[in-house]
């Protein structure tokens, strides 16, 4: 029915674009909220979720106690929702979408199936269609049919949709985040809406999971704080550290750096009823030694730990520490990477290096520069808008770029004497474009003091554009 | 004219247990001329073991005795292109630093991103070769906001495991005020080790830290070359050191020059013309409550380019 047909027959109508994203959106929403029934959740089309509740029954009750409450809070929070509980998930999608909320006894899933169409096996519209047209309208009759002109007629999917859903194939299902290693939750009769409380509670969890950790001479990693809100909202807090811990006291003041810094951006909303904390990465941590009197020795906060709390309530890319990359170009010889405990301290190899700034800029910055002679160092140069007197300068040295990280075109070998003075001049030209972007450095001084650093980039001579300069660092 | 020892003994109990009562900083107790002795809020004597000697007996003699290992010392550059004459003299007193204590502990570089991005990082290869500092004993900071870099700031003051820290900041943030200064200085008195405060054309307001310098870059000496200078090179980088804020001595200006082989800092004989004008940033002051933001404005205009965030690196 178009648009028109529609106004035509209820003028009052309210018209809203489709927004698949927004839709696909509220779906992932849901799908954090059903977190709260077991970790292995999985999407499944536009409308659907599928939920492994395998062992988790028995936290709310029973199967049929988990189904009744997660239909009454989806209806409460004003969805409609069907689900149906099965021992496959192929049984469970049929019952939920063509029989209703149900639960499908173990073994009973072909009594259950029989009676359905056979769109109930997640099939394609056609395939449905042509078996409706040699009269197979019921998922019984598809079962009784002899399987192998099934399969040479329909396709192998039929077969293996069918199978899935009896429960002769097994099928994997892909959940959306990967499942923790450990998790510790509380549920709450009272939603909690104050900061200080989650990090009471925090604090409890990380106890709880502390002793789960030292069964496994493990520590944690990486974590994951869920808030889960009365109203379906949940709120992650992934959480990294630089060297695995255990330590209850330590994983909450990380959170409360983290909580700290989110403030007004943690919308606590009418508060929260579920809290769980779950360690998404864990490494090896033996067990430490404590003395006699049970204390370990007082060496206040370690580095690592420093780090952690700047990471936790800044982003983990504020501390970096550098390293020396074997590269010639003077912005690529230092990476920076994120800081690890076991950091090699020492003195400084004793490699000759060439001379280099203090401080180098990000980016070049484009100065005006007036030299004596074209190739020679420079006598004065403008750079932001001041203009500086060169008293002393030390150079050139050149620096060209780096080749074998260029794309050159790779020419065929050619044995014609023609193609090959072609190759020859594309060399060239790869050659001369290369040229123009390798640079001349010079250490410049001006009247005060000041020491530069100074580039040409190109070569003059070369047809296209005129060399320019940059100021690329400050020395001491 | 002589006093009798035990007399001058006992006036300086007297004067030690009156800075120890007012919980002043330091307190200079010997005439000018003796061993100095100070005594810090805490009533204990700083001696030897508790300051950095600079090598430089003019230096060392303003200091009385080097630079106190335990506390917060400002460093002040006048314009932003003189960032590198600053960076260069916090890292040369940490590198006499860390080249005492056999660099066991690593420096960190607090910085913003905005000041990183005008002044430049401080670069690995030329901060190894001066000050023979290597990779594995640096670790950079580089916060959004003056703000959180405060923060990170005060959180590593108390920390010991580190050699020293620096916080880099340009202009006058509103938050780095006395009270700032007094919780990094004492931070960095508890944890033992030096904090340096390092600001580019910012106004010289109340501070908590005993000394501030203000350095400025110093025409460079030649090379030497077979012994002989070599005209118009440019050879160890030289600053122009002027103690501002100093407790134990009038203001003192002196060129240092930074020896990198040897790691030690040389005293070169200058003359000043200009006296002891103009010791902190180029900015003119306003009359009745200066306005940090226009005081800050002449620093060095913000390149053409937006720069991208840091971390692009490989």
């Amino acid at each position: 029915m178009g648009l028109a047909d529609a106004r035509a027959m209820h003028p009052g109508i309210d018209v809203v674009e489709a927004d698949p994203e927004a839709d696909r959106r509220l779906l992932e929403a849901l799908a954090d909220w059903c977190d709260r029934y077991t970790p292995l959740v999985a999407l499944d089309g536009a409308d659907g979720l599928f939920l492994d509740i395998s062992g988790c029954c028995h936290l709310f009750g029973g199967e049929q106690a988990l189904l009744e409450d997660m239909l009454r809070r989806f209806r409460e929070q004003g969805f409609d929702a069907r689900a149906a509980i099965a021992a496959t998930a192929g049984a469970a999608w049929a019952v939920a979408r063509f029989h209703g909320s149900a639960t499908v006894p173990g073994g009973m899933e072909a009594e259950w199936l029989a009676p359905l169409p056979p769109a109930a096996l997640r099939l394609e519209p056609d395939t449905c269609a042509a078996l409706a047209g040699v009269g197979l309208r019921t998922v019984g009759a598809v079962k009784a049919a002899p399987r192998a002109p099934l399969a040479r007629r329909f396709g192998k999917t039929l077969i293996l949709r069918l199978d899935q859903a009896l429960g002769h194939i097994e099928e994997a299902l892909s959940p959306r985040q990967a499942v923790p290693e450990l998790s510790a939750e509380r549920r709450l009769a009272e939603p909690i809406m104050a900061i200080e409380d989650v990090e009471r509670i925090v604090l409890v969890l990380a106890q709880s999971l502390r002793t789960s950790l030292e069964r496994r001479d493990a520590g944690a990693l990486a974590l994951q704080l869920l808030l889960f809100r009365v109203d379906g909202a949940v709120a992650r807090l992934p959480l990294g550290l630089s060297s695995p811990t255990r330590a209850p006291d330590r994983i909450a003041r990380l959170f409360h750096e983290r909580l700290d810094a989110l403030g007004q951006n943690l919308d606590a909303g009418f508060g929260f009823d579920l809290v769980r904390l779950s360690v998404l990465t864990a490494g090896t941590l033996p067990p430490g030694q404590a003395d006699l009197g049970e204390q370990a020795a007082d060496t206040g906060e370690t580095l690592s730990e420093f780090v952690d709390r700047v990471g936790a309530r800044l982003g983990r890319a504020v501390m970096r520490r550098p390293v020396a990359v074997a590269s010639h170009v003077p912005e690529r010889a230092v990476a920076f990477l994120p800081f690890a405990p076991d950091m090699p301290a020492g003195p400084a190899e004793a490699t000759p290096t060439p001379e280099r700034p203090l401080r180098l800029l990000r980016q070049p910055e484009p100065v005006d520069v007036m030299a004596e002679v074209p190739d020679g160092p420079p006598l004065n140069f403008r750079w932001r808008r001041a203009r500086y007197r060169i008293v002393n300068a030390e150079g050139p040295e050149r620096i060209e770029p780096e080749w074998w990280r260029e794309s050159l075109p790779v020419v065929a070998r050619q044995e014609n004497e023609e193609e090959r003075t072609y190759e020859d001049r594309r060399k060239a030209a790869a050659a001369k474009r290369l040229a123009q972007r390798s640079r001349d450095y010079f250490t410049v001084e001006d009247a005060e003091g000041r020491r530069y650093w100074l580039y040409r980039q190109g070569l003059y001579g070369l047809s296209g554009q005129a060399p320019r300069w940059f100021l690329h660092g400050l020395f001491a | 004219m002589a006093t009798p020892a035990v007399a001058r003994d006992t006036v300086f109990a007297l004067r030690r247990e009156i800075a120890r009562i007012e919980g002043r900083l330091a307190e200079r107790l010997a005439p000018p001329g003796d061993d100095a002795v100070v005594v810090r809020g805490s009533g204990r004597v700083l001696g030897a073991a508790d300051r950095l000697a600079t090598g430089v007996p003019t230096l060392d003699a303003a200091l009385g005795g080097g630079l106190p290992r335990a506390a917060l010392t400002e460093v002040h550059g006048r314009q932003m292109r003189d960032a590198g004459a600053g960076a260069g003299f916090v890292l040369a007193l940490a590198a006499l630093l860390m080249k005492q204590a056999g660099a066991s502990r690593p420096l960190l570089w607090i910085g913003t991103g905005d000041m990183f991005a005008e002044a430049g990082l401080p670069h690995l290869h030329g901060i190894a070769r001066l000050f023979g500092i290597a990779a594995g004993s640096l670790l950079f900071a580089e916060a959004q906001k003056p703000v959180d870099a405060l923060w990170i700031a005060e959180e590593a003051a108390a920390l010991k495991s580190l050699a020293a820290v620096v916080l880099e900041l340009p202009g006058n943030p509103q938050r780095l005020d006395l009270d700032a200064t007094r919780r990094l200085h004492r931070r960095a008195a508890l944890a033992g080790r030096p904090f340096f405060l390092l600001r580019h054309s910012a106004q010289a307001g109340p501070t908590a830290a005993p000394l501030r310098f203000v350095v400025a870059p110093a025409p460079a000496a030649p090379r030497h070359i077979l012994g002989r200078p070599l005209a118009g090179s440019i050879g160890p980088p030289g600053f122009t050191v002027t103690l501002a804020k100093n407790r134990l001595a009038p203001p003192t200006r002196l060129v240092l020059e930074w020896n990198p082989d040897a790691l030690s800092f040389e005293h070169r004989p200058a003359l000043f013309e200009d006296g002891m004008q103009d010791p902190v940033a180029l900015v003119s002051l306003s009359r009745h409550g200066a306005d940090m933001a226009a005081a800050a404005r002449p620093r060095m205009a913000y390149g053409m380019l937006r720069f991208p965030a840091a971390g692009r690196q490989p």
